[in-house]
């Protein structure tokens, strides 16, 4: 797949992602959202790599020219982090189920008032 | 240059030995190996690469370094003072983020500013959600819901200017950029967003009032004074690299009288704080977008010194009377709270002697025409929000014991010492006549308006993810018409 579909595509993963975050209210949609669109952020970073070249970037393998190697590197760091967030966040939507019986959005709201 | 990873390292060491027991004797031992590092590179470094060749991570101790080391130095000391008998993961958490605090200031690259502004995201949530209290754990799910949209921009950003400049050293995208390059622009634009998300700026950050409102007391107090500056530094250095001042001079009008009218009728004494530190970062903001790294570092410097102390008394205050409206409060708190809360009234408001009047002096003496009236505008604005705070300036009686007031005292202590290293600005007749023509002023607004009770938006969820992409939209087409 050539780099510049892929980063339109990525874009509009993101752009889906947040539109979900937004428009839904249950607190799992909204993390589900959230998370595709980091994958989106996630999947850009590697077509700018692709950019460079097709190849494998490491030395000796496969024909040159390689990908560049340093936003794959960022990409996995990306990815952990992301993980981390999202297992934080479902902790955390736990906890809030747990004790207020709801994961809807307006109803947490309301309680938050009170 | 060692010298300061060492003293990262240790942070970092010592906040994970933490978790094995005896938390609070890590941080303490954490916060000398940082001082003492801290003393050994206090000259500076120029800029040097850590690591191989052009994939090594550049790193800088500059001023702005200096100085907020010093302060994540100092408020770490009063958490550790303040919260000694807190187990568990609370000290060691702590430490781990004043320790990537201490690495994010001294980052002069893009992706490494960006680990360390999630690090800190993360172990802030984790610190806010505590004491495991559903309005505190919903308020923590809001901030990170918000912090991750602000680091996906930051992400894309990243990846386009990436792909069209080939470098992610900060020095080398600012000897690059040209203007005119749209690609560029809109990467520089969703990097400054993703940043202004985490730096808590109006419309972008409004996950601030309801975080630092609803995080335990001392967690707020460094959260106010120390982790939403992180993202003001990270504001700084981008907007240093893509030439973005005026965007940032923007977001700081935007964000000092934003929080200011959301400040004014807050009757929530944390809230009330929180949205007070929304509005002073716009001073922040108005001095490193027309003066570069050391128009707000003062400022920054200064207010996270009184913000924290604010913070401090105001959390003893809620403890001791079990109540959190201003109202109520009045004429409950012992001598501490009362007095702490005075001397960081009286600061925060800009009058002499203490460090908010030299910080003022400071940024209004380089401002020009229209940004000295902003700025009494700001100040007049916050002695008005602030009037409110006076009835619980009156102690209910009881003996003074100065033991358990040290802090205050240190406290004090650091405040004058600001004002007396810019003292030529101390005999200044016309600052005098100013702050206290702002004190006057401020004054009559509080009894003009006390009547007053216009209903604010509500900051909910769906309008603040709203608003976030609203403002990196408005920010990346500032930068690029500029």
């Amino acid at each position: 797949m050539d780099g510049q579909i892929a980063m339109v595509l990525s874009v509009l993963l993101a752009g889906l992602g947040l539109f979900t975050l937004i428009v839904r209210k249950e607190l799992i949609f909204k993390l589900l959202g959230l998370n595709v669109a980091s994958g989106g952020a996630s999947l850009f970073l590697v077509a700018v790599a692709r950019r460079a070249g097709p190849g494998v970037p490491i030395i000796g393998l496969g024909p040159a020219p390689a990908a560049d190697p340093l936003p794959q590197a960022l990409v996995l760091t990306a990815i952990v982090i992301h993980f981390a967030t999202l297992a934080l966040a479902l902790v955390y939507v736990i906890f809030l189920t747990e004790h207020r019986h709801t994961q809807d959005v307006r109803h947490l709201e309301r309680l938050e008032e009170e | 240059m060692n010298a300061a990873l060492l003293g990262v390292a240790a942070y970092l060491a010592l906040g994970v030995l933490g978790f094995l027991g005896r938390g609070w004797l890590a941080g303490v031992l954490a916060l000398a190996v940082g001082a003492g590092a801290l003393i050994v590179w206090c000259p500076g470094f120029p800029e040097s690469t850590l690591g191989p060749g052009p994939w090594g991570i550049r790193l800088i101790g500059d001023t702005v370094a200096l100085g907020f080391w010093s302060l994540a130095l100092v408020l770490h000391a009063a958490v550790l003072w303040e919260e000694q008998r807190r187990r568990g993961a609370f000290h060691p958490l702590l430490t781990l983020l004043v320790g990537t605090t201490l690495a994010l200031v001294l980052s002069r690259d893009l992706f490494n500013l960006y680990v360390c502004l999630e690090l800190t995201s993360l172990l802030s949530f984790l610190l806010v959600g505590y004491e495991g209290r559903p309005t505190s754990v919903w308020a923590s799910l809001q901030y990170l819901i918000l912090t991750t949209v602000g680091m996906i921009l930051y992400l894309f950003g990243l990846g386009l200017v990436y792909g069209r400049l080939g470098t992610l050293a900060l020095s080398e995208i600012g000897s690059l950029v040209g203007k005119g390059d749209p690609v560029v622009s809109i990467g520089a634009g969703l990097l400054l967003s993703g940043a202004a998300v985490k730096g808590g700026v109006f419309l972008l950050g409004l996950w601030l009032p309801r975080a630092h409102g609803r995080a335990p007391h001392s967690v707020s107090a460094l959260l106010s004074g120390l982790v939403v500056k992180m993202g003001i530094v990270a504001l700084l250095r981008l907007g240093e690299a893509f030439s973005a001042g005026p965007v940032l001079v923007a977001l700081g009008v935007l964000t000092g009288f934003g929080g200011l009218v959301y400040a004014l009728w807050e009757q929530d004494l944390k809230y009330f704080l929180a949205y007070s530190t929304m509005s002073q970062l716009g001073y922040m903001l108005i001095g490193f977008g027309l003066f570069g790294a050391y128009g707000g570092l003062l400022y920054a410097l200064a207010h996270g010194l009184f913000k924290g102390l604010l913070f401090l008394s105001a959390g003893k205050a809620i403890v001791q009377a079990g109540l959190r409206r201003i109202g109520e409060l009045g004429g409950r708190l012992s001598w501490g709270p009362a007095m702490g809360l005075a001397v960081g009234t009286w600061a925060i408001a800009g009058l002499p002697p203490l460090a908010g009047f030299a910080a003022k002096g400071v940024l209004g003496a380089a401002l020009p025409a229209w940004g000295k009236w902003l700025l009494l505008a700001l100040g007049v604005g916050t002695v008005t929000s602030f009037a409110k705070l006076v009835p619980l300036l009156r102690p209910r009686g009881g003996r003074l014991q100065l033991a358990g007031e040290i802090p205050l005292v240190l406290a004090l202590f650091a405040l004058s010492i600001w004002s007396l290293i810019s003292h030529p600005f101390l005999l200044d007749p016309y600052l005098w006549g100013q702050s206290v023509f702002a004190l006057l002023a401020g004054l009559l607004l509080f009894s003009l308006t006390r009547r007053l009770h216009p209903r604010l938006p509500q900051l909910t969820l769906d309008r603040t993810a709203l608003t976030l992409l609203l403002g990196s939209v408005g920010i990346t087409l500032g930068l690029l018409i500029l």
